[in-house]
């Protein structure tokens, strides 16, 4: 068979015409069951459709003619008898020889035509014949169907299979460790046994990961499996709106998770359907325009990373952001003064809230159509992002980006609460360090600048409403920045623990309501780690608390205040290093005022501590030094001597040093007091 | 040798066969009558299940903590690859909550949804309960009963026995906002 969608479709078209048949005929002996007429309605209008997506119009005649009787009886305007229910048995009848033939690449054997016309009309099909031929000795087919959750099973052993190699692997490094102990008349024989054994572990790696590249690939299917219908759905659809569109699909070759590709489809047909009715203009205003008659509409896919983005681009009218602000505000889903404060940008995705899109599109190809807020729903149940980039009068793009399937990600793996956690990097923009000095208050919030935009800054554990367990000492305050859609926050985590593709396990019906949990990985130690829902912490309107940095996360933001201790007595260093370290300062020593230089230069300081009197240059010498660089002019110093005099006190604060502390009285408290006050 | 040292083999005989006969009358009205069951520690207090309920018993792994729960959700563990839920029926059944200790066990019980893991603070393995000794729960007696469906009179004091159909068919259970 020359198409292999047709033949996707017509072992899907048997599955539906086996459920068709036997509940037509429990239906016959109970007419009374019309609870039935339900499940049989979906199936005749899941044919139509499908027939409709393969370009199968006598089918698609003949279940739709099935799917009007069924819907008449279930509105109880059609009497559900015996001859009723033969009429749609030999719809069934009629589609079944119709696809058995399309198998064997036959023509069928009935005429088609006249028999949909007679359906049409209600009549019985007479020169159908109603006995099955005889059985065909089924075609061997090279390709065997399977039940997507035995291909999780699947995956979910490999997994299983990859966690267990990482112990071996751990296990070989402890048996490294045994034999070096080992005397070495013992220890000959056992590396030995040890060198063969790592062969071994090696080979199995090189099989497992084999497996695992088969197991995933069971689960993937190019773009082209859906893409073919949608041009047919284009064509249909321009025809019917008088629209004059040319459609290019691009990358059709582009392969991913045929689960995730189930629940791509619905979101293209409904994309593809606002492009055209909404997008591209009828070619008259086109023409006056300035434009081809003929629009463009692009489908195009392409690998970025480890994900896929799909885009959908017409050349029609645009966005238009005050229409859209406009209509937002009369169908009451914003405010006049939060439109006001909206830009271009932010007006687009006012598509994407709930209660905006009221227009119905229903035509006989997509159906009802829905909201763009469904889309977005959509989306993010397959773990992707949307985003939409337009031009009033010119174009609209709307890029989808997913990943390439569920059931492996890539994943940062983040320290927060005391927990690990692994965010999907489709969500992650990037990681930040977060100084003291660069959190602003905003309202009542926090922000950072990233990239020259302000970003909330958000704690990921009050977030998550776990207590914060700062366990990570003097690390600096990392922020992970998170996308979605237009949005962007930066949230505070403990520390990030690198990269990881992870194996994504559910949680379980226990779990089934849980919120910020897409699922769960086992790490290499055989701990799990949750996976985020990146989505949920986005949604502020359902009472995510957008909590504010803790008072530990606001001490480790300062804590990295770098401080430079000059000094030439190892003591006096050690005993200054080890009092601000323990205070959560980051101290770097210099030996000398040229060493003090040096490192000056390297890195930045937010505080310089010198001695007065050392070998080379000394303390008020080094205190001018930085004063006269332009980076050091503003930076706090602080000078420890042991030299009491008024005029040696007289000659530092001339030199530009801000306090002087003499040894003699020196005591920790007050040399904290000191730092504190001049850089908190 | 006296008369009162000598023994009638007559006597002693019947007296064996009778024992013999009593001890397997013995045996098998206990046999009818005793159920199998986990018992365990929670709060302080000898409880039990059915053994058909238990999966396995297991030492408290590493339990991860689980945002936005309610607090009778301890964590999840890793139970050969299938994430499970460890969860702290305590406080269903008023009561006290002392530490989960070195002894302390995980009861992992297959529900009709779910599987999940009950903390005890220390397992003491399968016996035999005799029903002889069992006490239906009777409303009134003031203790908080819903999980309960009575208690055994042993010996060394009472063994309640849990309603574990009820336990897990609580929507108590299930992962939510607290």
């Amino acid at each position: 068979m020359a198409n292999r969608y047709l033949e996707i479709f017509c072992r899907e078209a048997e599955e539906h015409l086996a459920s068709l048949q036997s509940g037509l005929l429990v239906l016959e002996k109970n007419p009374a069951r019309t609870d039935l007429l339900h499940e049989l309605l979906r199936n005749a209008h899941t044919l139509k459709g499908s027939a409709r997506m393969v370009g199968l119009a006598d089918i698609s005649a003949i279940t739709h003619t099935m799917e009007e009787q069924l819907k008449g009886m279930e509105r109880g305007e059609r009497k559900v008898d015996a001859q009723a229910i033969d009429l749609l048995l030999r719809g069934a009848d009629a589609v079944a020889l119709i696809t058995s033939a399309l198998m064997r690449g036959e023509a069928p054997e009935l005429d088609v035509e006249r028999f949909v016309a007679e359906y049409d009309r209600g009549e019985l099909g007479q020169h159908l014949t109603p006995e099955p031929r005889e059985a065909q000795p089924e075609a061997i087919s090279d390709t065997v169907r399977a039940d997507v959750k035995t291909l999780d099973q699947l995956v979910n052993l490999v997994g299983e299979l990859i966690i267990n190699k990482k112990r071996l692997e751990s296990k070989l490094d402890r048996l490294k460790e045994v034999t070096y102990a080992l005397p070495a008349e013992h220890a000959a024989p056992l590396a030995e046994f040890r060198g063969d054994l790592e062969e071994d572990v090696l080979y199995l790696d090189y099989l497992i990961q084999e497996l695992h590249g088969k197991a995933m690939g069971l689960r993937m299917l190019p773009l082209r499996t859906i893409s073919d219908g949608l041009e047919r759905l284009v064509r249909d659809l321009a025809q019917q709106l008088g629209r004059e569109v040319q459609f290019q699909i691009v990358g059709q070759a582009i392969e991913m998770d045929r689960v995730l590709l189930e629940g791509l489809k619905p979101i293209l047909i409904h994309l593809l359907t606002n492009a055209l009715s909404h997008g591209i203009e009828s070619p008259e205003v086109r023409a006056a325009a300035g434009k081809p008659r003929r629009g463009t509409v692009l489908l195009s896919a392409r690998h970025q990373g480890n994900s896929v983005l799909v885009e959908v681009r017409d050349d029609g009218r645009g966005m238009n952001p005050a229409g859209i602000k406009a209509a937002a505000v009369s169908r009451g889903v914003i405010d006049h003064r939060e439109a006001d404060g909206l830009s271009d940008e932010e007006a687009l995705y006012l598509t994407f809230r709930p209660g905006f899109s009221t227009a119905e599109i229903v035509t006989d190809v997509s159906g009802r159509g829905v909201g763009m807020d469904v889309v977005k729903k959509n989306i993010e149940r397959v773990k992707g992002g949307v985003t939409l980039a337009s031009e009033f009068g010119s174009f609209t793009q709307v890029t989808l980006q997913l990943p390439l399937t569920l059931s492996v990600l890539d994943a940062l793996i983040v320290a927060c609460g005391g927990e690990t956690f692994a965010i999907p990097t489709t969500y992650l923009q990037e990681i930040v360090k977060v100084r003291a000095s660069e959190i602003d208050t905003l309202g009542s919030g926090e922000v950072i600048k990233v990239r020259g935009a302000t970003t909330p800054l958000y704690s990921l554990s009050g977030m998550l409403g776990l207590s914060a367990r700062r366990e990570t000492g003097d690390l600096p305050l990392s922020a992970v920045v998170l996308k979605h859609c237009d949005q962007r926050i930066a949230c505070v985590v403990e520390a990030h623990l690198g990269y990881s593709e992870v194996v994504v396990k559910g949680l379980g019906k226990q779990f089934r309501n849980v919120r910020f949990l897409f699922g769960a990985t086992i790490l290499g130690d055989g701990n799990p780690a949750l996976i985020l829902n990146v989505p949920d912490l986005f949604e502020s309107g359902r009472g995510v608390q957008r909590t504010p940095l803790s008072a530990e996360e606001v001490q480790a933001a300062q804590r990295r205040l770098k401080v430079l201790v000059v000094d030439d007595s190892i003591t006096t260093r050690t005993m200054e290093q080890s009092i601000l370290v323990s205070q959560g300062y980051a101290v770097v020593t210099a030996v000398s005022g040229e060493d003090a230089l040096e490192k000056s230069a390297e890195e930045r300081f937010d505080l310089v501590i010198s001695d007065v009197e050392m070998p080379g240059i000394n303390g008020f010498e080094l205190t001018r030094a930085l004063r006269a660089s332009e980076q050091y002019r503003e930076t706090p110093i602080i000078i420890v001597s042991s030299l009491s005099r008024d005029e040696d006190k007289r000659q530092a604060l001339q030199a530009g040093a801000q306090a002087y502390i003499v040894k003699g009285a020196f005591d920790q408290g007050l040399l904290l007091e000191t730092v504190q006050m001049l850089i908190g | 040798m006296g008369d009162d040292n000598s023994y009638d083999i007559r006597t002693i005989l019947s007296q064996m066969r009778e024992e013999y006969w009593q001890a397997l009358a013995e045996e098998e009205t206990e046999a009818k009558e005793t159920v199998e069951c986990l018992v365990f520690t929670l709060g302080g207090k000898r409880y039990a299940f059915e053994t058909h309920y238990a999966c396995e018993v297991i030492r408290v792994p590493k339990l991860v903590r689980v945002p936005a729960v309610q607090s009778l959700i301890k964590g999840i563990f890793n139970l050969r690859g299938e994430i499970t839920a460890a969860i702290d029926i305590r406080p269903m059944l008023g009561l006290p909550q002392p530490e989960i200790g070195a002894t302390g066990r995980i009861l992992v019980v297959r529900g009709d949804n779910f599987t999940t893991g009950i903390l005890a603070e220390a397992a003491h393995g399968v016996q035999g309960l005799c029903f002889e000794n069992f006490e239906p729960f009777t409303s009134g007696s003031g203790t908080k009963a819903d999980f309960v469906r009575g208690h055994f009179n042993l010996e060394d004091g009472n063994v309640i026995l849990l309603d574990v159909e009820a336990l897990l068919a609580d929507p108590e259970l299930l992962a939510g906002e607290a």
